[in-house]
């Protein structure tokens, strides 16, 4: 049913625009469409909806490496449509409100998108954010590579707990297969869910306060919404065990050992 | 004097006045029983005598005195003149009694004693100021508790109003089913009008996001339609256009959800350093960031002022070589703020001094590690600002530049929201002056965290 974290398609590097996939769908028609040529431009491929159901339709269709959706759309709206894409698919998901208010926002977030943008916005920063979404979908942890490397990149047999293995009680992390399991049974993380995960894994019992999670994982200014933290640390708990993250209050998150 | 005291002294002068006057009127009504009864005892022994006195020409054995010596002046000259006659009178030997009638020239007159009988009244004043002092001592405990209860409840109502009128609009009075009397119908009065607030507040909240939405979603159509656009003059104007009337849109949005009261600051321990310097760079505009030092001055001014003097040395070009001290580092000084509030603040006052002030202008933080000022070296904030403080689209004398005067009204509503205060004045050697300062941090425990707060002496960049 999933279709996991793999790279999007066979992207030359990681950000790369080249060959991505993005699936946009307003329903105002001036802004679907210079949205459109703006991505194209900018070399993605894009794909175009203008409305909840028939976008829900063409995602199943060509599974795009990206969703930009509307939040607010006719026939299934941009939470709806989150919600049901969510179901099947951890692609990164990025809103565009035109309210910006907290409910637009928050339950977006909720539903599952990894990021938003309040319009009007500007393509450069449209762009930015896609880019740094893909980037986290294609995103191999780097500290690690020279250690696989030394190892002759051979894959740990299944199972075996080794040096590239974290264990935190019921949760292990496999940082070179990229593997999360808790109790055994593999989880199906998004990547920016995953992401943050390893950001936790690096440091546990640290308090890693949450625009510093902001700026290591969204790629955000200090400036940034930490409203994405905290909806992003609720969906991980939910997969992960609540009692995994604790809280500090007014300062960010730790990851118990 | 508060209502409960006044309650209580009302109560208490209300039981000793009625007590008082109970105690009088008893008071002469036993007394005027008593001599009534006197005086009748001895108008009948003296008539008595009399017709002895008549028969016989003796007074033995009737209780009447012939020319008695202690008999009242008064009653012996109304006998002089051939009348009878009684009178209370209190002589060497006592209060008493006494009836005269004239009897062949001589004064015939009997005396009753009445110092029991007065003895007997003061006996039962002496009750009656008992009695007085009892009920008193009785009612008004009970005084005092209703009083009491009616001041806390009052209070409770008070205090409540208080926290609605400072932002909580959850805050009730109780729901709780109270006694239905006058202080009950003000609790419901204050309750409802915190709902009707908070209906109005949430109402005007939908409005502004609904305003958004309808404003926003041409615009984004426009943003991005322009810059479809093949460059040329013409596009280089739609752009730059398209421009101000998002920043303006956005402005009067930012405005309006400040004053639907829907901003709610995102408090976290923030290096200060970095976020100034967010702020500067974003507003793309040049001014210079340096840290005070503290010489023993509380004022901010005065702090300023020998910081600018005395720390030259800290003095540095935003993007000069030495920015990587300790200082702009995110391990650097924190302070407890929303930094997107904070840098969207400072980065108006940077953008507001270039506007109608003139270079070089300067972001100072004094030695404190919580006041920030912005300084411009022009001609000051107008007398009006000054006075008045930043209104809207008034972006004061028209030559002054271009701008749509909402800036620094952002600003001041924004450091509201953060829980820091905002003041404008003008340096004394002239240019406008901003100082914001910000608030202290929540509980220390959690601030023993974070690192020390700049140290006084200077800091090595």
């Amino acid at each position: 049913m999933t279709t996991g974290f793999t790279p999007p398609g066979a992207a030359p590097g990681p950000g790369s625009p080249t060959e991505a996939h993005l699936l946009l769908v307003e329903d105002d028609e001036v802004i679907r469409n210079t949205v459109w040529m703006s991505l194209e431009r900018y070399g993605f491929t894009v794909s175009t909806a203008g409305d909840g159901l028939t976008g829900l339709e063409i995602f199943r269709e060509r599974q795009p490496d990206l969703l930009l959706l509307d939040v607010m759309l006719p026939e299934l709206d941009g939470i709806g449509l989150c919600r049901r894409v969510r179901e099947f698919s951890l692609a990164p998901i990025l809103m565009m409100s035109a309210r910006g208010d907290s409910l637009d926002v928050v339950s977006g977030l909720e539903a599952g998108a990894d990021d938003y943008v309040v319009k009007p916005c500007e393509s450069a920063v449209l762009v930015a954010r896609i880019r740094s979404l893909l980037r986290r979908a294609s995103f191999t942890p780097m500290a690690r590579a020279p250690h696989a490397e030394a190892r002759g990149g051979a894959p740990e047999p299944d199972g075996a707990a080794g040096p590239d293995t974290l264990v935190f009680g019921e949760l292990t992390i496999d940082t070179l297969g990229m593997e999360v399991r808790r109790a055994g049974e593999p989880l199906a993380l998004t990547p920016t869910e995953l992401r943050m995960l390893l950001e936790f894994a690096g440091s546990p019992g640290v308090v890693l306060e949450r625009r510093t999670l902001l700026s290591r994982v969204w790629d955000h200014a200090w400036q940034g919404d930490t409203r994405v933290v905290d909806l992003h640390v609720q969906r991980l708990r939910a997969k992960i065990g609540a009692e995994r993250i604790e809280t500090v209050r007014g300062f960010g998150y730790k990851l118990r050992r | 004097m508060t209502l409960r005291w006044r309650i209580v002294a009302l109560v208490a002068a209300a039981t000793c006045a009625a007590a008082a006057a109970v105690g009088v009127l008893v008071h002469h009504a036993s007394r005027d029983r008593e001599l009534s009864q006197a005086r009748d005892g001895a108008r009948t022994t003296l008539e008595r005598a009399a017709l002895g006195y008549a028969r016989t020409g003796g007074v033995q054995g009737s209780g009447a005195v012939l020319d008695a010596p202690g008999l009242p002046g008064g009653l012996r000259r109304l006998v002089a003149k051939g009348h009878q006659g009684t009178e209370f009178a209190t002589g060497p030997d006592g209060p008493a009694m006494w009836a005269a009638r004239p009897a062949d020239g001589q004064v015939l007159s009997v005396r009753i004693d009445m110092s029991t009988a007065m003895r007997n009244i003061s006996a039962l004043d002496t009750n009656i100021i008992l009695a007085g002092l009892m009920t008193t001592a009785v009612v008004l405990p009970l005084g005092v508790l209703t009083a009491e209860r009616m001041s806390r409840r009052l209070r409770l109502a008070a205090a409540t109003a208080r926290r609605i009128a400072a932002g909580d609009l959850d805050a009730r009075i109780s729901p709780a089913a109270r006694p239905h009397d006058e202080i009950a119908e003000i609790s419901g009065a204050v309750d409802s009008m915190a709902a009707a607030l908070q209906e109005r507040l949430l109402d005007e909240q939908r409005f502004t996001a609904d305003v958004a939405h309808e404003l926003r979603t041409p615009l984004m159509g426009l943003v991005t339609a322009a810059e479809l656009l093949p460059p040329g003059e013409a596009a280089g104007y739609v752009r730059d256009r398209v421009r101000v009337l998002s920043t303006l849109v956005e402005e009067l949005l930012e405005i309006s959800r400040l004053d639907a009261g829907a901003e709610e600051a995102d408090l976290s321990p923030c290096p200060l350093g970095p976020v100034l310097d967010e702020a500067i760079a974003g507003t793309g505009l040049s001014a210079r960031l340096r840290t005070g030092t503290a010489e023993g001055t509380g004022q901010p001014d005065s702090a300023e002022d020998t910081g600018q003097r005395d720390a030259t040395d800290r003095t540095r070009q935003r993007d000069s070589a030495d920015d990587t001290g300790p200082w702009h580092s995110t391990d650097g000084p924190k302070v407890w703020t929303d930094p997107r509030r904070l840098t969207r603040i400072v980065a108006n006052l940077v953008v507001n001094a270039h506007r109608h002030g003139r270079e070089p202008v300067e972001v100072t933080v004094a030695a404190d590690g919580r006041t920030v000022t912005v300084r411009d070296h022009g001609t000051g904030y107008p007398d009006d600002l000054l006075e008045k403080g930043p209104q809207r689209f008034r972006t004061g004398v028209r030559e002054r530049g271009r701008g749509h005067g909402l800036g620094l009204t952002i600003a001041v509503g924004q450091a509201q929201v953060i829980g820091a205060t905002l003041e404008f004045g003008n340096a004394p050697d002239g240019g406008a002056v901003a100082t914001l300062r910000l608030p202290e941090g929540p509980e220390r425990p959690e601030l023993s965290d974070l690192p020390e707060l700049p140290d006084p002496g200077p800091i090595h960049g």
